[in-house]
């Protein structure tokens, strides 16, 4: 399979065409019935949708190994990012009516597994650990024989990259939350290893495989500063928390803030989801942010 | 430096976290630097230099990660002490120097002298571009220590630098 080869065609696109009708269609729900929903979170959703079915179906630019590494930056990284900053589990929750369905929802979202699993460095380890088998085994060359393997190891970055991502960013109701400085330095370390990673297949491609010198060091420098740009923005995300959560703190401690002081008052007193007093509301609830 | 008393206060300047918060953002702005102009304008710098160790590999991931994470947390520290009214300028001003400072040291000696990562440039006697990238460093040092002494002094004093 080449990279001009798309994994799923049609099938992925429609796949996400229909997550992010969905999604858009939530969204309005909500705001129809009164709940607040910031609009950046459909443009961040609905560019996270397009990325991804381009990176799983478009034709990529460049030589193989190139499109292969831009694949792998816009299905593993960039997509799952930019959907993850969406807070998809929120909205489902806030939309679904009380009952089993939701109780069920929230009951994986907060089990031991799933809570092990969004532990940062556990997810840092399945996303870039799983990079690092990939082009430093036979599995690449594998996958170059094999569809299906192929077919199965994208479901699986874009899998990994949500994981990772949901790790890090933490927007969605989790069971656990971590602190910035974890958060962070998982950051660092992940950074580090997909920044090796990709300097070392600058000089020596995946075993098994035989791109050209050209070709895997244009891919290796996609792949380097591809991951740059994502790892800044989940960076942004992580700061953009610690802000705000430091500027509540502040203003409940009733210290000087800058500037203007808040534009609008809070909609309830647990309109930061609990954070601030430590104890978790339930942001998904019907009606919640709504007065 | 600040008293525990001081720093509770929060409209009183917080020296020591001035201070830390501008030398992270200045080593940080010189790693960049170094990056867009040496590798990436000038293409003075490899990419890649295949005579680079794995020690030399992982400190040069390691560094170029810690670089973004600290720009995006140098600009959002450095908000949050104006947004408290702690910012003490002259202690912001020669932190930043002195993480100017201590990158281009840092980078000049560990990265191409002791893990050989890289060198200045290729295909030339690069002593003297060692030379002058270490003297500059070592300037940008220099300034900064002046600044941290004058900072403390007027600071000492009670007053005001501009």
């Amino acid at each position: 399979m080449t990279a001009g080869d798309a994994p799923f065609g049609p099938a992925a696109v429609l796949a996400c065409a229909l997550a992010c009708a969905a999604y858009l269609s939530g969204a309005l729900r909500l705001r129809r019935r009164g709940d607040a929903w910031p609009w950046p979170r459909d443009c961040a959703f609905t560019a996270g949708a397009a990325v991804l079915a381009w990176g799983l179906s478009g034709a990529l630019p460049g030589g193989p190994f190139t499109g292969h590494a831009l694949r792998h930056v816009c299905v593993g990284m960039a997509g799952p990012a930019l959907l993850v900053v969406a807070r998809p589990l929120t909205l489902t929750l806030r939309l679904l009516p009380p009952g089993g369905l939701r109780r069920g929802l929230l009951r994986v979202a907060h089990s031991p597994p799933a809570a092990w699993l969004l532990l940062p460095p556990v997810a840092a380890a399945v996303d870039v650990g799983s990079l690092w088998v990939l082009y430093r085994t036979g599995l690449a060359a594998a996958a170059h024989h094999h569809p299906w393997l192929d077919g199965a190891l994208h479901l699986h970055m874009a899998a990994a990259g949500l994981l990772f991502g949901a790790a890090i960013c933490q927007l969605d109701p989790v069971r656990r939350r971590r602190s910035t400085a974890l958060r962070a330095t998982t950051l660092l370390v992940a950074g580090t290893a997909h920044a090796v990673l990709a300097k070392t297949l600058y000089a020596t491609g995946p075993p098994g495989t035989a791109f050209t010198a050209a070709d895997l060091r244009a891919g290796a420098q996609v792949m380097y500063y591809g991951g740059d740009a994502v790892e800044v923005a989940l960076a942004l995300v992580l700061a953009v928390g610690w802000y705000t959560a430091a500027g509540r703190r502040l203003r409940r401690a009733g210290g000087a803030v800058r500037g203007r002081a808040r534009r609008t008052p809070p909609a309830c007193p647990e309109a930061d989801g609990g954070r601030a007093t430590g104890r978790l509301s339930r942001p998904w609830a019907p009606g919640y942010g709504r007065r | 430096m600040g008293t525990p008393e001081r720093d509770a206060d929060p409209q009183h300047p917080d020296a020591r976290r001035s201070l830390l918060v501008c030398a992270l953002l200045g080593a940080a702005v010189m790693a960049a630097v170094d990056e867009i102009v040496f590798h990436q304008i000038l293409h003075w710098h490899h990419f890649y230099d295949r005579s680079t160790t794995a020690a030399g590999l992982v400190s040069d991931g390691l560094l170029h990660t810690a670089e973004l994470l600290a720009l995006v947390a140098g600009f959002f520290l450095f908000a949050d002490l104006r947004r408290r009214r702690a910012l003490s300028p002259a202690h912001a001003w020669s932190g930043l120097f002195l993480g100017l400072g201590a990158f281009q040291v840092f980078d000049g000696l560990v990265d191409h002298k002791v893990l050989r990562v890289h060198q200045i440039r290729y295909g030339v006697d690069v002593t003297p571009y060692d030379w002058a990238w270490n003297l500059a460093g070592l300037a940008l040092l220099l300034v900064g220590a002046v600044l941290v002494v004058r900072a403390g002094r007027a600071g000492a004093r009670g007053e005001r630098l501009p």
